[in-house]
């Protein structure tokens, strides 16, 4: 996985992750720390109203770009739809100048 | 990357949940009229629910009603249909089209029973020689007579049924990229071991693809490796028709590709095509040509040597039903992404009471929708390999079909010469 934040740290424990009601895939599957990370990670309420992404009926759904984890994000709410970008290291890229 | 609660709530399309709600809202094509040459009955499974579709003897007129009688749960599908309904075979209970029990033949004349009782009930048209049915809350909308199923031309429509959920097919319509790698790289793949020429003008790259939401679902756009944005592929884009089809065409070929969501794990998958080249001559048909394509050889083993056979194999083997706790989605998946987004919107519009996209009210003729009519800038190519390298090679008219868009194209060039 891209993030690189936890790189070299132990592997949460399931029985270690704070609690959260939701169902997470069996601990032997493939890609368990993954899910169990993008549980976590995804964006709990709305930058624009502050309303709660899944108690409205939102939905966030991350996909990877390079090192980046990105969550394309519609709130239920207010209709804001838009990307949230969790940060490590903001790069920028200089024009020629 | 969702959660299990988000995968099951995109899935799950039976009574009482929230996808099977917003599903119910629209008219699904679930027979053909054929199917009702020969018998007045069938037993039709549509969002994980069994029902009994039947065609009156006189009048030629279409119900559906839930197939097991609220008497003992005989099948209705074995009882007798009359002008007003349909008796089970059972104990002779009647139904009419709104599912009210009209009689009891057992039971003392007792209307108080006979209003206790109601079976679930829908509403049936004719379009296009297929049967589509409606399940959902009144009012019911107007059936969308969409271009494809009503335009003049030849009609052609395979179909198969295939083992798992719809959404994963639906997915697959907004994932441009996959035609470059699927229908390209690994088509060119299969072609060299098998000792045959892919097409060409699928392998060309994208440069860049672009998704907007539109009336009727997602209008997607793409430009390819020597294109630019003044092309059809861009200019024009094709879409995807919320909640079940996708809309593709090109060089005088119309089709909808529609995928009937059965239950959780089954879809019941059509090509649906209206071939109308300009130039052409054709006599007008009876009815459509349906057939059944085939997706396994011999050895169970995926026929992936056509273009929808590679687009099975990407579905099928994902499993029944993908499990998107799993998946690890790029920048290419935005679409993807888009459409799960819709999926949620429409779910809490159903749930707030308001009509879900696409819902039409009024009455009318057809429904027109966008489409390249150059498709991936390869002309005469395009329609050849749409039929010989895609499911129509199945099809009991393809060569008929082959003919028409090839004495389609001559009269053009004749036309152009002479001009």
């Amino acid at each position: 996985m891209p993030d690189d934040a936890n790189e070299g740290l132990p592997r949460v424990a399931l029985s270690q992750l704070p609690p959260d009601p939701h169902r997470l895939p069996p601990p032997g599957a493939w890609f368990a720390p993954d899910a169990e990370r993008h549980l976590l990670d995804r964006p709990k309420f709305c930058p624009m109203c502050a309303a709660s992404i899944e108690t409205h009926g939102g939905i966030s759904t991350e996909y990877w770009m390079g090192d980046q984890r990105v969550f394309m994000t519609w709130c239920g709410e207010c209709g804001w739809f838009g990307d949230v970008v969790r940060y490590d290291m903001v790069t920028i890229t200089e024009e020629e100048h | 990357m969702l959660t299990v609660e988000q995968n099951e709530e995109l899935t799950r399309v039976g009574p009482g949940t929230p996808m099977g709600g917003l599903l119910r809202r629209y008219w699904y094509p679930i027979a053909f009229e054929q199917d009702f040459d020969s018998v007045p009955t069938k037993t039709v499974r549509l969002l994980s629910e069994d029902w009994t579709l039947f065609k009156t003897p006189k009048s030629g007129r279409y119900g559906i009603v839930a197939e097991h009688c609220p008497h003992r749960s005989a099948s209705l599908t074995y009882g007798v249909v009359h002008e007003d309904g349909i008796r089970c075979g059972y104990h002779g209970w009647k139904w009419d089209f709104e599912g009210n029990c009209v009689e009891q033949p057992a039971e003392a004349d007792n209307q108080n029973f006979r209003d206790r009782v109601k079976q679930r009930a829908g509403k049936a048209q004719v379009m296009g020689g297929m049967v589509w049915v409606y399940v959902g809350p009144d009012p019911a909308p107007e059936l969308p007579r969409f271009d494809v199923f009503v335009m003049d031309g030849v009609k052609d429509c395979g179909y198969a049924t295939l083992p798992c959920n719809w959404l994963q097919i639906m997915e697959n319509s907004v994932d441009p990229h996959h035609v470059e790698w699927l229908h390209g790289y690994y088509f060119n793949f299969v072609g060299e071991t098998q000792g045959f020429d892919a097409p060409k003008s699928f392998q060309k790259k994208h440069l860049k693809t672009g998704f907007e939401e539109m009336e009727w679902g997602i209008l997607k756009r793409r430009v390819l490796e020597g294109g630019s944005e003044d092309n059809d592929d861009w200019k024009v884009g094709h879409p995807l028709v919320f909640p079940f089809y996708m809309r593709v065409g090109g060089a005088g070929i119309d089709q909808m590709q529609i995928r009937v969501p059965v239950d959780d794990t089954t879809t019941w998958k059509l090509f649906y095509s209206n071939h109308a080249p300009t130039g052409g001559q054709w006599e007008q048909q009876d009815r459509p040509v349906f057939y059944e394509y085939f997706w396994r050889d011999d050895q169970g083993r995926f026929i992936t040597d056509y273009i929808e056979g590679q687009d099975i194999m990407a579905w099928v083997s994902q499993g029944a039903v993908t499990d998107r706790t799993q998946e690890h989605l790029g920048r290419s998946d935005a679409g993807v992404a888009m459409l799960r987004k819709m999926f949620k919107e429409n779910m809490k519009k159903v749930a707030n009471g308001e009509d879900p996209i696409g819902t039409v009210r009024e009455s009318h003729d057809i429904i027109p929708l966008p489409c390249e009519r150059d498709k991936f800038g390869a002309e005469r190519e395009f329609a050849e390999a749409f039929i010989t390298m895609g499911s129509m090679r199945y099809s009991p008219q393809r060569q008929q079909l082959l003919d028409l868009h090839a004495d389609a194209w001559a009269r053009r060039e004749r036309a152009n010469t002479s001009a």
